[in-house]
């Protein structure tokens, strides 16, 4: 217990020191909160420009696909608010010696480096994305009780952790490879299967998206929890996802972690 | 040989150096052509035809779409460029009988010979997958008219990329500017949703725009989605619009000269 409010004075600490520092490039704040604003602009343009020419996409309405849409886009910006920053350094910070400072630091090496900065301009965008959501759920006529709605949030939380794990994952090569150039449109480029409906995949696609790389899962389940309420499987797969996720996550790291021989390295 | 065309000779050489990050680039090709296939073959399922063309057609848009990219899009030139002026390597083009603009030029036209040899590889790849699918007409006007129209989005991409890169002139950091830019060319240039798809009032306002011509118009006449017509007045347009901007470049970079300070020996 003592250890976990350690751990979130610690993070605490990480958030009050971004918030100052987004506060102080307010310009640069603007600028960025502006372009994920905008990307999220241009996939709902592209949801409403398929739907004004077809009534159903792999059997989801157009509600529907916003939908899942705005929860896909709620994962990412969770992600990019709380983690992309601190676990995108981490790369560079391996190859250049500077990860001696985050190892110098009073705590996990990997919660140090994957909490050390907080992208407001994520977070802010997180607000469209809930409100995208909120938007689709009203226009299909939906009223999710408030245990659905904490069932969504956790699994949104578990969306979160899949999508961290899959880049400390990706990141943790820099401790093998000297560059780890690509892994950011790497992600991104993951990230749009993710805005698709599962029933769309056939059945070799379903292998790769479905089941070894849990993109399509990741805001499916979410986003069906809504639709069509708890589906045990659904939410299994997902928590079974997370589990093996992270702990592999973590497993790559450490074992990252014991090759690296500091600034000469 | 002439200084530009040395410089076309060493972008070669250096563009060769990075011929992992093209690759690379080649395999998130697949995916987004993987993303447009499974996307749009649900869409057309039980839709025998979306806003009058075959799902066979928009296919070949999407893959036209995706290799003149190869071909004449700019990639990081507003970055490199704002790299040269940040660190003061613009210096040394102030010194010598050299016009920035033609030597960046240069350099472009070279990364696009190597980044277009690549695409063209890609496509070679994808070829036994997508052959059943491709539908371009044989009319030979469209070749004829849309290798000029290929050039001038050339010419259209990397003036806007100057101009963005001549940021630089004025602000520490031009990420925020570019990767904005990028979420509006992406989509008024049509590589989210082929722009006629656009309702009829919508399409007639972004058709004057110069983002229409950064790659929907060309791959609209190679690909059969616009008539003779309609691609000699867009010819116009575009050549209009190019003008434009490169007559922009050449004002903010005599502007941003005025605010240049260069320091050191």
């Amino acid at each position: 217990m003592d250890s976990l409010s350690r751990y979130l004075r610690i993070w605490l600490a990480s958030a009050r020191y971004s918030l100052v520092r987004a506060t102080m490039f307010r310009g640069d704040l603007f600028i960025w909160a502006s372009v994920e604003l905008l990307w999220i602009s241009v996939n709902v343009i592209m949801v409403a420009v398929i739907y004004s020419h077809t009534r159903s996409v792999a059997g989801w309405s157009m509600y529907e696909m916003l939908l899942l849409v705005g929860t896909s886009m709620l994962i990412q910006r969770f992600l990019m608010g709380f983690f992309w920053s601190g676990i995108f350094e981490m790369g560079r910070n391996v190859r250049s010696g500077l990860f001696d400072f985050v190892l110098a630091q009073p705590g996990d090496p990997l919660f140090m480096a994957s909490t050390r900065k907080l992208e407001l301009d994520g977070l802010l965008n997180a607000v469209v994305a809930a409100a995208l959501v909120v938007y689709s759920v009203r226009k299909l006529g939906l009223h999710p009780g408030a245990g659905a709605i904490a069932l969504y949030a956790c699994m949104i939380a578990c969306g979160v952790v899949i999508h961290y794990s899959a880049l400390v994952i990706a990141m943790s090569l820099s401790f093998w490879i000297t560059s780890s150039q690509g892994v950011e449109g790497s992600y991104f480029t993951l990230m749009e299967f993710s805005r698709l409906p599962r029933e769309a995949f056939g059945r070799l696609t379903s292998i790769l998206f479905v089941w070894v790389l849990p993109v399509v899962v990741v805001s499916n389940a979410p986003a069906r929890e809504i639709l069509h309420g708890f589906q045990p499987w659904w939410a299994l797969g997902l928590l079974a996802a997370t589990g093996a996720w992270l702990g592999l996550a973590v497993a790559v790291f450490r074992s990252g972690l014991r090759r690296y021989t500091s600034a000469s390295s | 040989m002439t200084k530009y065309g040395q410089a076309f000779l060493v972008g070669l050489q250096s563009n060769l150096v990075y011929r992992w990050n093209f690759a690379v680039r080649s395999l998130f090709w697949f995916c987004h052509l993987l993303v447009v296939f499974i996307l749009w073959g649900a869409a057309y399922a039980g839709n025998p035809s979306i806003g009058g063309y075959s799902f066979s057609q928009t296919l070949t848009y999407f893959v036209v779409i995706f290799i003149l990219q190869f071909f004449v899009g700019a990639f990081n030139e507003d970055y490199q460029i704002s790299e040269d002026i940040r660190n003061g390597l613009i210096n040394q083009f102030l010194l010598k009988p050299i016009n920035y603009f033609a030597y960046r030029m240069s350099v472009f036209a070279a990364a696009r010979v190597v980044s277009g040899a690549f695409g063209i590889l890609a496509l070679l790849v994808a070829l036994p997958f997508v052959r059943g699918y491709l539908d371009l007409p044989h009319e030979g006007w469209r070749l004829a008219l849309g290798i000029p129209a290929m050039g001038l989005t050339a010419l259209i991409q990397f003036s806007l990329a100057y101009c963005f890169g001549m940021l630089a002139f004025w602000f520490l950091e031009i990420q925020g500017f570019v990767i904005l830019s990028m979420a509006v060319e992406t989509l008024l240039g049509g590589q989210i949703v082929p722009l006629d798809l656009l309702p009829p009032a919508a399409f007639n306002v972004v058709r004057f725009l110069p983002f229409f011509y950064q790659a929907y118009f060309p791959a609209a006449i190679l690909t059969g989605r616009q008539g003779l017509d309609f691609a000699l007045q867009g010819l116009a347009i575009q050549a209009f619009w190019a003008f434009v901007l490169v007559c922009l470049a050449e004002a903010v970079w005599r502007r941003g000269l005025r605010h240049h300070t260069a320091a050191g020996g």
